[in-house]
């Protein structure tokens, strides 16, 4: 559970824009979150037909804890995130089939074939809290 | 006995009765018992449930059941139930594929090693971590939606179906939402006999490659998890909600069983978890086209359990709506006791759960070639739908050939046997019979008894053709069951070719007749009865090797004769 929060934000955190031509001379990185860099200068003023996210159901989905204030702040950043995607709206695709996915390369298969990992010890000695031979978790009540 | 478990026992018998009237007519019939029941003052029926865990719900053996109810409570739900109501029921299947490795990993699966043993940076779902998919699997996967008449797609692709949970490694299930593999098909069997007979089909809607989670144990404060199962590769079928009754579920599930062990994709066994159903169930008026609320039911550990839980869920659901509280049946899922024999509420469902699914970017899609399916079908072995209507055409009656077709082994065995020369009906009863019951008691499967098809043709022949008596037969067979060895070697050995010459027969009986005076004197009296007394001896004299025919109507003869 933990991972998940965890991926997610260094996803964010990551995120560079590299706006296009005719969009704003914003050339900062983009941190959603408090950094000590200051500035947060937007000039990207594009509004798309996407409807905004609810974040409070979107952190709470993430497994990600937001303070109320968090959340009136993160609101318009992530809402510009998603604006900045929308301009692909604008693409006509009246003529263009809907491809199941965006690769090119076909497929990777594996033959089936057994190999044991030889450090499984490593695997184990990673996990925060053990009990031979079982990872304990604390009591979940519901799934999802 | 508590008004809880009156109701219980009564829609327990109710639903015996529906099954075993399979059309409108015989109902009426039950009406008719009910309402002479009702007349008389007390009627004391005694309930008794046999709960047994077998393989197929052909093995089960219903128990005529017996309750004390009051016959006014009775009536009203009866009325309800058979009348009013249709039960509209659907089934999810997973089935755990039996390849040597993981779906995304090369990691082992072997049921019951040590948990945590068989794990791997990528079934741990460890960061970096990619998944690599088995070709077996896909393998499987057209295997088994050819053999359910699906359309196959050509190309389709995984999706990621995200969840936390803490059997859940990645937070995520590698799925396939939109595009699965395999759409619209169907499924054919035939309902055993004791519950009805007859030929059904169901529509399955679709079949999907996707990962199973880790095992999750709950203990104490806290839970205890074992990744060993995480990424195991599992085909999810889900079936049209074609079923109406527990009996016709109960035996979807059981041809599913049938198909995948015969296709070898998996060995089907619920006990252990490589076959696992979910069941929904609602019932609406009969007549209405809308669905009534959807109930699931999960922990179905066996084929008899789908069946009860299923029954049990229909007359939960017909009483509250005939108590008018239709409306307190809600979309829920419950758990099926096994013990209390009841389904019981885990948790309403608050809502349908959000799991984000898109494309999982860390596998290419899925694309297969005509060619690929096409020789993928041509090494599709027969199948058990196709083996019945073969038996079935060949003569042998319905309760033969849904016997012999329903273990694959067994049916090769048949066949085998068949392919030596043999009579079609003895060798079905031999199997069926003496070596069915022979691997009962020791516990063995057709594969490990010593006599082979080969020998059994000969058993066979040499009885058909007069080598040796039904008697000896039997005999013998017991021992090449258990240490082998040939016919032919067998009666050689132990002497035993049957006496069919009339003369030498003849010798023997005027022997005995001779040695038995007394008795003769009281057969020619009048005590008729004799003749098996000096048949007996005769046998005794041979050592059990006169034809049995020939012998009596030597015997009648000479009996008869010096008057």
């Amino acid at each position: 559970m933990a991972m998940g929060s965890s991926r997610a934000l260094l996803i964010l955190s990551n995120f560079k824009f590299k706006t296009t031509a005719s969009s704003s001379s914003s050339s900062k990185p983009f941190f959603p979150f408090k950094t000590n860099l200051g500035t947060r200068n937007f000039s990207t003023k594009i509004r798309s037909s996407l409807q905004p996210p609810d974040l409070p159901r979107l952190a709470e989905t993430a497994r990600i804890s937001l303070a109320p204030n968090e959340v009136e702040e993160f609101a318009p950043k992530i809402r510009q995130v998603i604006d900045w995607f929308g301009q692909l709206q604008a693409v006509d695709l009246d003529n263009v089939e809907p491809a199941l996915r965006a690769d090119t390369e076909g497929d990777n298969l594996r033959e089936d074939v057994p190999e044991t990992f030889e450090n499984t010890e490593a695997l184990i000695a990673s996990v925060p809290s053990y009990e031979e031979p079982y990872i304990l978790v604390p009591k979940v009540l519901n799934k999802e | 006995m508590t008004v809880g478990r009156l109701f219980e026992c009564q829609s327990f018998i109710l639903s015996q009765f529906s099954l075993l009237c399979s059309d409108k007519e015989r109902v009426f019939h039950v009406y008719d018992f009910i309402s002479e029941v009702k007349n008389h003052r007390n009627v004391v029926l005694y309930c008794s449930m046999k709960s047994s865990q077998t393989q197929t719900a052909t093995q089960e053996k219903q128990q005529p059941p017996k309750v004390k109810v009051p016959q006014h409570a009775l009536k009203r739900t009866v009325d309800k139930f058979t009348r009013d109501y249709e039960a509209i029921i659907g089934i999810e299947t997973h089935v755990q594929l039996s390849t040597l490795t993981k779906a995304f990993c090369s990691c082992p699966y072997n049921y019951g090693s040590q948990p945590n043993t068989s794990i791997c940076p990528i079934c741990m779902g460890l960061p970096g971590a990619l998944p690599v998919l088995n070709s077996k699997m896909i393998e499987f996967a057209v295997k088994l939606g050819l053999a359910l008449n699906c359309k196959l797609s050509l190309n389709s692709k995984f999706d990621r179906k995200q969840y936390f949970y803490p059997d859940l490694p990645k937070g995520y299930q590698i799925s396939q939402f939109d595009i699965p593999i395999a759409t619209g098909g169907y499924i054919d069997l035939d309902i055993p006999l004791e519950f009805g007979g007859g030929h059904k089909k169901f529509g399955i809607t679709r079949v999907h490659m996707e990962e199973d989670a880790g095992k999750l144990l709950h203990s104490g404060n806290g839970a205890q998890v074992d990744l060993n199962r995480a990424g195991v590769p599992l085909l999810e079928i889900v079936s049209e909600p074609d079923m109406r009754t527990g009996i016709e579920a109960a035996e979807y599930a059981a041809e599913l069983q049938r198909v995948v062990r015969y296709l070898g994709i998996s060995n089907g066994n619920m006990q252990e978890g490589s076959l696992r159903c979910d069941v929904n169930v609602s019932i609406r008026p009969i007549g209405q086209l809308e669905f009534g609320t959807k109930v699931e039911i999960k922990n179905l550990n066996s084929f008899s359990s789908i069946n009860r839980a299923i029954d049990f869920e229909i007359s939960r659901q017909a009483q509250l709506h005939s108590q008018g509280q239709g409306d307190h049946i809600v979309q829920e899922t419950r758990l099926w006791e096994e013990g209390a024999q009841k389904t019981v509420t885990m948790r309403k469902k608050e809502g349908l759960s959000d799991y984000r699914y898109f494309p999982e970017p860390d596998l290419p899609e899925v694309i297969l070639t005509q060619e690929y399916v096409d020789s993928i079908h041509k090494s599709l072995p027969e199948l058990p739908e196709m083996k019945r209507r073969r038996y079935e055409n060949m003569g042998l009656s319905m309760q033969d050939v849904l016997f012999l077709a329903n273990d694959m082994n067994v049916a090769e065995y048949f066949d085998a046997t068949l392919s030596s020369g043999a009579d079609l009906k003895l060798a079905a009863n031999w199997i069926m019979g003496d070596i069915a019951a022979y691997m009962k008691n020791e516990k063995l499967s057709i594969n490990e008894i010593k006599l082979t098809p080969k020998e059994l043709g000969e058993l066979i022949a040499s009885i058909k053709g007069g080598t040796i008596s039904g008697k000896i037969g039997k005999e013998i067979l017991f021992e090449l069951l258990a240490k082998g060895g040939t016919v032919k070697g067998l009666i050689e050995e132990k002497d035993l070719i049957q006496i069919n010459d009339p003369v030498e027969i003849g010798k023997m009986i005027d022997k005995v007749i001779s040695e038995n005076p007394k008795q003769l004197e009281q057969y020619r009296g009048g005590k008729t009865k004799l003749q098996g007394f000096f048949a007996g001896q005769v046998m005794k004299l041979s050592k059990g090797k006169a034809n049995p025919g020939l012998l009596n109507k030597i015997l009648l003869e000479k009996l008869n004769a010096k008057s």
